[in-house]
């Protein structure tokens, strides 16, 4: 019994980690609709911003974050106002590749400041835990959790109760439509684009003290990102938290219980069977797609 | 790149890790302004005459996840052409390294040994970094009848394949890598020894074949196995897995890790607070990030495997590091160590041999002994090593060598395990 | 009668834009008939002139790529289906020739021969899946499944050889022939490909990728069995890369499951045939031929410890500057300048002057009902989204012969009823008959094959081919050999080319439809149904936004079907057109039918004027039996 509850103590508070992670994106993909192949990077670069601080003043991940937030705000805007509302304007589905050439360019400009090797933060708290009877809670983790909880709750309030989400919501759906009530979808939408690169410093202070990474692990998170907002649904904040809780937890009890060698599959096949079987995400609803548009 | 996958450790090309980010950037590429014609693109071929300098070629992965490993590769070897320049140079003519990138790309590492081969004229070749690459260069090496020595891809099916020119330049393959180990564990009394163990490999060519060993060598000696399972490369959580081997509560734990793997399982069992008898961990430890990874002081007593120690006592190597610090302003790492071992095979065959006859220097390498700085080694008719690694243990923030007797720097071994530290 | 009844007959005039479109044929046929064969003699002449290993290992590599992208471009470029799984099939195709090669000693010779198999099979599975997920999720899929593939393969090592890796066999011919036998068969596949993606081109079959690519519910409305074209495409692009893949194996001599199944091979062939222009002929293999040379000028000049992160940033800057600057990839650029240096780009790629076809198969047969009375009975049609009850129970029959209209304010469930008729909005509620036939299970293209055919308020037509094209690609009977046949038969050319003479559009008949205007596209569109010889026409609000003038004449050729047994539906607002035209007309109020009678009666009943006419229009029955 102890070892079940294990699991899942540890399969949710992996699964909060791949929330926090993927926040940026489900905002970016979910309710602008830019596929943005460069989160894996934004996170890789708030990590090494994060590492930077820890470094050279010692200030914990987490409150170096905050710090971050700003740079990474700012370099949303940079990137949404070159490269993507141009592309959104000549042709979407370019914006895969142009953000994919960012991610190259990141990684470029990261490996050539920081160099190839592997670092990770090293707060006190990295290799601790919480012993609740025979309970074992990492530290690390659970601080990561909260900070998934908090990162998504702050971001649903902002697209839901505040005048920019519902523009951006607006400007996504119906660009012309927007323009015609006064919401000009390229500045609102780079705005939206600042806060959610913005809200991955959080992911990447995380990952900072989580693991020990290099510029080119971006790779993977990309995947794990991608596949937490669509198991969640597009546009769903609360959706993809839940759907990165389901990941973690799926993959846990399959570590314990199934097999750890095919527990690396877990994500994979999920995405496969939603994208087959349920194609709008688990926790959307179909919408109509017959209306004209 | 990869997707889907939980994050990667970046995998370690030291003994035959394969790669598992393959570096995307240094083939997905991009545009011209116009069309580059065929012809154009090749630049001059250099290609030297009986009395220019010698030409050494290689392909290293500069580019990409393994970068870090391939720099210091590169430098190794860097250093060896200077060392072996600055004392008259191989057979009296200069030698210079015609170096291209292959980004861990098995197919640009076909293609850059071929251009090495036939376009380049290279005199002499040197292998790269990692099974992956080292496999498809040695079958181009092999079809052209070339020496090939290569410093660090120990994946025991790259010497399986009938090959009489390949020679692997470090003292053993991953099979052998827990012989110095069992015959330290063998040598403890019966009553002292651990009698469960629980094992867990990173399914790796430089990692699981060692486990296998492991299992099977353990059983024998009567210890019982209470865990036994491979992990996907990918894997970064150990939370899970660390839970269940501790379910186990195995006296011993073996790993075989490949790079950050070993640091990440280690800091699952700090927080989980469980400390083995026994921790060996291969490849891992030996990492210049593991002891600020998993907490300096906890790195005692844990053990692992080595093909060379910047102590070990083998002439030349003192020597090697103190000039390598000075030409890089770094300590050199393993891999650094690797390809300078290559270099001096080579050298050594060309030296003996007096010509740069391939078959001529492969025989030769297959009947003698070469002394390097990580020992004298021998080959079999496949080219693999005759030796076996070193087992290390780390001890008070020092990674000494124990076993074999010939190059341990200390008489004391660490055993039991002390506890975590917080 | 009209003169709007002419276009069932095929007077002999060819239209007068064809002889542009072949002046334009002289130059593809240059192309065709001088550049490409010296091409291929140089490549094939490239290893026995120079013994140089380079630059055949360069070309192997080329050649393989330009092979991807190729299959590739059937799949993306002419269907619109993005698939980031392409090392798939290199991988299937690889590991199969290695498994039979260690196995059971099958020369990979051979043994890529199975891996195609393998991989035409993979295809069709991947087809299958289209009919789910579609675009973005499309791509993700491709992408999970190119995954999924290598984690399998990694941990069946069993089969595999897992994680330690497959040796292929060691080439056994003497090293006077260097790289020959990979090289020869090489360039053998890349020419099929490129000549199984001409031949899809000219075809029906690829008329029909273009359409799905452009509107693939309407092309299944239009009778395209998408299913079937969609499968044969991704086979084809799958078949010839999976051979190539074991081919490659076997060159490269050693298989690792993360170097083949690598997401950066896919990435590489998508950007080769976006480069090179996606959707056209040779653009992929174009770059394919830019990108393989320059992926090994600089991975082999660019030597040195630090180089790696200034690669990177150089081809992470080209790439996005390909992205922002040159998205429709290089050809369409440079074939643009040369055929029009001032001019937009026409549709008439593709467009050959139409050959006379000895067997003239399909022959107009007419499949109207003689029996059945009504031509269409729906009986309880209902249909909710979520909580609303867009359409509650509705019975409605169209006669034989007869116009008949529906009208009813802003969202009665008009268009959802239409919806439901044709099949683009499924429904367990209720049920369709078509002149006698049961059409609640079927697809939209077996609706109308059964005779259905339906317009839209907004005209759906497919930008991609001419209008003439738009015109004859309706399908009523599903042939398998009607999809090798050419684009356009001499006879459909005829045919059609008097069809665009009556509606007066006979300028464009080589243009594509985003030249037209919104009134000439709703003719177009009326024209594009009416090919299909429909026995039920569905009209979607035909009379909206366009002139008195065109609204005559829209209205002529719908008076021209009931003489012919076909019945009409017309939905619309304009109580005029309605009057005119319709014998009895159906009102919908809030998803159900209020009323039902002749024009007349349904001005005169209360609950029409009070939730839909209102007292001031004044209704002119004028007894428009024709």
């Amino acid at each position: 019994m102890t070892e079940l509850l294990q699991a899942l103590i540890f399969g949710a508070l992996v699964g909060g980690v791949y929330a926090l992670m993927s926040t940026g994106l489900t905002l970016a993909f979910g309710v602008m609709k830019v596929v943005n192949m460069a989160q894996g990077a934004f996170l890789i670069a708030s990590s090494y911003l994060c590492y930077a601080l820890w470094q050279h003043f010692g200030i914990d991940p987490i409150v170096a974050a905050l710090i971050v937030m700003v740079p990474m705000g700012l370099l949303g805007l940079v990137c949404y106002k070159l490269v993507i509302a141009r592309l959104e304007r000549i042709d979407p589905g370019l914006t895969i590749v142009a953000t994919f050439a960012l991610a190259m360019v990141a990684e470029a400009l990261l490996a050539l400041a920081w160099g190839p090797n592997e670092v990770g933060t090293t707060p006190s708290y990295f290799n601790q835990a919480f012993h609740i009877s025979s309970l074992v809670i990492p530290r690390a983790q659970l601080y990561a959790f909260l900070l998934a909880a908090a990162v998504t709750i702050a971001l649903q309030l902002i697209v839901k109760r505040t005048w920019l989400g519902h523009a951006i919501t607006a400007a996504s759906q119906n660009p012309e439509g927007a323009r015609l009530i006064g919401i000009e979808p390229s500045r609102v939408g780079a705005q939206v684009f600042a806060i959610a690169a913005g809200s991955t410093a959080f992911g990447g202070a995380a990952l900072s003290f989580l693991y020990q990474f290099t510029p080119d692990t971006q790779d993977a998170w990309l995947g794990i990102t991608l596949s937490v907002v669509i198991l969640g649904g597009l546009g769903s904040m609360p959706g993809a938290f839940a759907a990165g809780l389901l990941l973690g937890l799926a993959e846990s009890l399959t570590t314990t219980y199934i097999s750890v060698r095919w527990s690396a599959a877990v994500p994979t096949v999920l995405i496969l069977l939603v994208l087959t079987l349920r194609p709008q995400g688990l926790l959307t609803r179909a919408t109509r797609q017959d209306a004209a548009s | 790149m990869r997707f889907f996958r939980t994050p990667s450790s970046r995998p370690r090309t030291g003994r035959g890790a394969t790669s598992r980010a393959l570096a995307p950037f240094a083939t997905v590429t991009a545009l011209a302004a116009g069309l580059c014609a065929l012809a154009g693109c090749a630049p001059a071929s250099t290609s030297s005459s009986a009395s220019g300098p010698i030409t050494i070629g290689m392909s290293l992965p500069l580019t990409g996840s393994a970068a870090d490993v391939a720099k210091a590769g590169y430098q190794g070897y860097e250093l060896w052409a200077s060392q072996v320049n600055a004392a008259g140079g191989l057979l009296g003519r200069q030698v210079k390294l015609d170096v291209l990138d292959d980004g861990m790309d098995p197919n640009q590492t076909t293609t850059d040994y071929t251009r090495l081969i036939s376009q380049d004229h290279v005199n002499l070749l040197l292998g790269t970094f990692s099974s992956l690459l080292n496999a498809p260069a040695s079958a181009v090496a092999a079809r052209n009848q070339m020496l090939y020595v290569e410093p660090s891809g120990g994946d025991a099916s790259l010497f399986q394949r009938g090959f009489t020119d390949l020679f692997f330049a470090q003292p053993g393959t991953t099979t052998s890598l827990p012989d110095q180990f069992l015959s330290w564990f063998s040598s403890m009394p019966a009553s002292k020894r651990p009698t469960t163990a629980a094992y867990l490999t990173q399914d790796d060519p430089s990692a699981s074949p060692a486990i296998s060993v492991f299992v099977s060598k353990l059983q024998a000696m009567g210890v019982k196995t209470v865990y036994d399972q491979t992990y996907d490369p990918t894997t970064s959580n150990f939370d899970s897995i660390a839970a269940a081997v501790v379910h186990a509560q195995p006296q011993m734990i073996i790993q075989g890790s490949v790079t950050d793997d070993g640091a990440q399982f280690a800091r699952s069992l700090e927080k989980l607070n469980y400390s083995p008898k026994i921790l060996f961990q291969t490849n891992s430890p030996t990492d210049a990030t593991y002891p600020s990874a998993i907490g300096a002081s906890n790195t005692n007593g844990i053990f692992t495997a080595e093909a060379w120690s910047a102590t070990a006592k083998y002439p030349g190597n003192a020597a090697f590091v103190a000039a390598y610090t000075k030409m890089f302003g770094t300590a050199p790492t393993e891999d650094a160590a690797n390809s300078y071992t290559a270099g001096q095979v080579l050298q050594t065959a060309v030296d003996s041999v007096g010509n740069l006859d391939q078959k001529a220097l492969a025989a030769w390498l297959h009947a003698h002994s070469v002394s390097t700085i990580v020992g004298p080694l021998t080959w079999d008719s496949t080219g693999d090593p005759q030796g076996s690694l070193m087992l290390a243990q780390w001890q008070y923030d020092t990674l000494q060598v124990v076993d074999p007797q010939t190059a341990a720097t200390t008489k004391n071994v660490i055993f039991p395990k002390p506890a975590w530290s917080s | 009668m009209t003169s709007t009844t002419s276009f069932m007959t095929s007077p002999p005039n060819p239209a007068p834009r064809a002889a542009a479109a072949r002046g334009d044929g002289r130059l593809a046929a240059f192309t065709r008939r001088v550049w490409i064969p010296t091409a291929v003699l140089a490549l094939v002449a490239v290893p026995m002139v120079s013994a140089n290993l380079y630059y055949q290992n360069m070309l192997i590599m080329t050649f393989l790529l330009a092979i991807g992208a190729s299959g590739w471009n059937i799949m993306g470029g002419y269907a619109g289906y993005i698939s980031l799984g392409n090392s798939a099939f290199i991988g299937l195709g690889g590991y199969t020739t290695g498994i039979l090669a260690e196995k059971w000693s099958l020369s990979p010779f051979i043994g890529c021969l199975a891996g195609g198999l393998v991989c035409a099979l993979a295809a069709a599975l991947l087809s299958l899946v289209t009919r789910r997920t579609r675009g973005m999720y499309f791509v993700i899929v491709t992408f999970a499944a190119l995954q999924l593939l290598e984690i399998v393969t990694t941990a069946w090592s069993g089969l595999t050889g897992g994680s330690q890796g497959l040796a292929m066999p060691v080439p056994t011919w003497s090293l006077a022939y260097q790289d020959w036998p990979f090289y020869y068969p090489l360039l053998a596949l890349l020419i099929a490909t490129v000549a199984a993606s001409w031949w899809v081109r000219r075809s029906k079959l690829g008329l029909g990728l273009f359409a799905i690519r452009d509107d693939e519910d309407k092309a299944a409305g239009l009778g395209l069995r998408v299913a079937l074209y969609k499968m044969i495409a991704f086979v084809l692009g799958g078949l010839f890369l999976g051979v190539a893949g074991g081919i490659y194996a076997y060159y490269t001599s050693f298989l690792n499951s993360a170097a083949v199944f690598d997401i950066v091979t896919s990435m590489l062939i998508v950007l080769c045939a976006l480069l090179g222009g996606r959707g056209t002929l040779w653009g992929p293999v174009l770059g394919a031929f830019i990108i393989a040379p320059i992926s090994n000028f600089t991975s082999t000049n660019l030597g040195g410890a630090d180089a790696g992160p200034i690669r990177l940033l150089l081809f992470g800057g080209l790439l996005g500057a390909v992205a922002l600057f040159l998205p429709r990839g290089v050809l369409p650029a440079i074939t643009g300048r040369l055929r029009h240096p001032a001019g937009p780009a026409r549709v008439t790629e593709g467009v050959e002057p139409p050959v006379a076809e000895p067997a003239e198969t399909a022959a107009r047969d007419r499949t109207h009902p003689t029996g059945a009375a009504d031509v269409l009975v729906a009986r309880g049609l209902g249909k909710s989204f979520g909580g609303l009850r867009a359409v509650d129970g509705v019975d409605l029959s169209v006669g034989r012969g007869r116009i008949t209209g529906l009208i009813g304010p802003n969202g009665s469930g008009k268009t959802t009823l239409f919806n439901l008729i044709d099949g683009t909005v499924a429904t367990r509620e209720g049920a369709v008959t078509l002149a006698g036939r049961k059409l609640e299970r079927a697809g939209r293209a077996s609706r109308a094959h059964a005779g259905l055919a339906r317009t839209y308020q907004l005209p759906r037509l497919f930008p991609s081919m001419t209008v003439l094209e738009n015109i004859v690609i309706g399908e009523r009977a599903f042939s398998l050999a009607r999809l090798w046949a050419r684009r356009t038969s001499m006879a459909e050319h005829e045919r059609a080319c008097a069809v665009l003479d009556e509606l007066g559009l006979a300028a464009y008949a080589h243009e594509s439809p985003a030249a037209l205007s919104y009134g000439q596209r709703k003719l177009v569109e009326l024209a594009q149904v009416l090919w299909l010889d429909p026995a039920l026409v569905m009209l979607d609000e035909p009379a909206a936004g366009i002139s008195p003038a065109l609204c005559a004449r829209l209205a002529a050729m719908v008076r021209a079907l009931p003489p012919l047994g076909t019945g009409v539906l017309v939905v619309e607002h304009d109580f005029e057109f309605i009057s005119d035209l319709c014998q009895d007309v159906y009102v919908m109020a809030q998803g159900g039918v209020i009323a039902h009678g002749s024009v007349a009666e349904i001005s005169a009943d209360p609950a029409v004027v009070d939730a839909y006419l209102g007292d001031t229009v004044v209704s002119q029955p004028t007894g428009s039996e024709t």
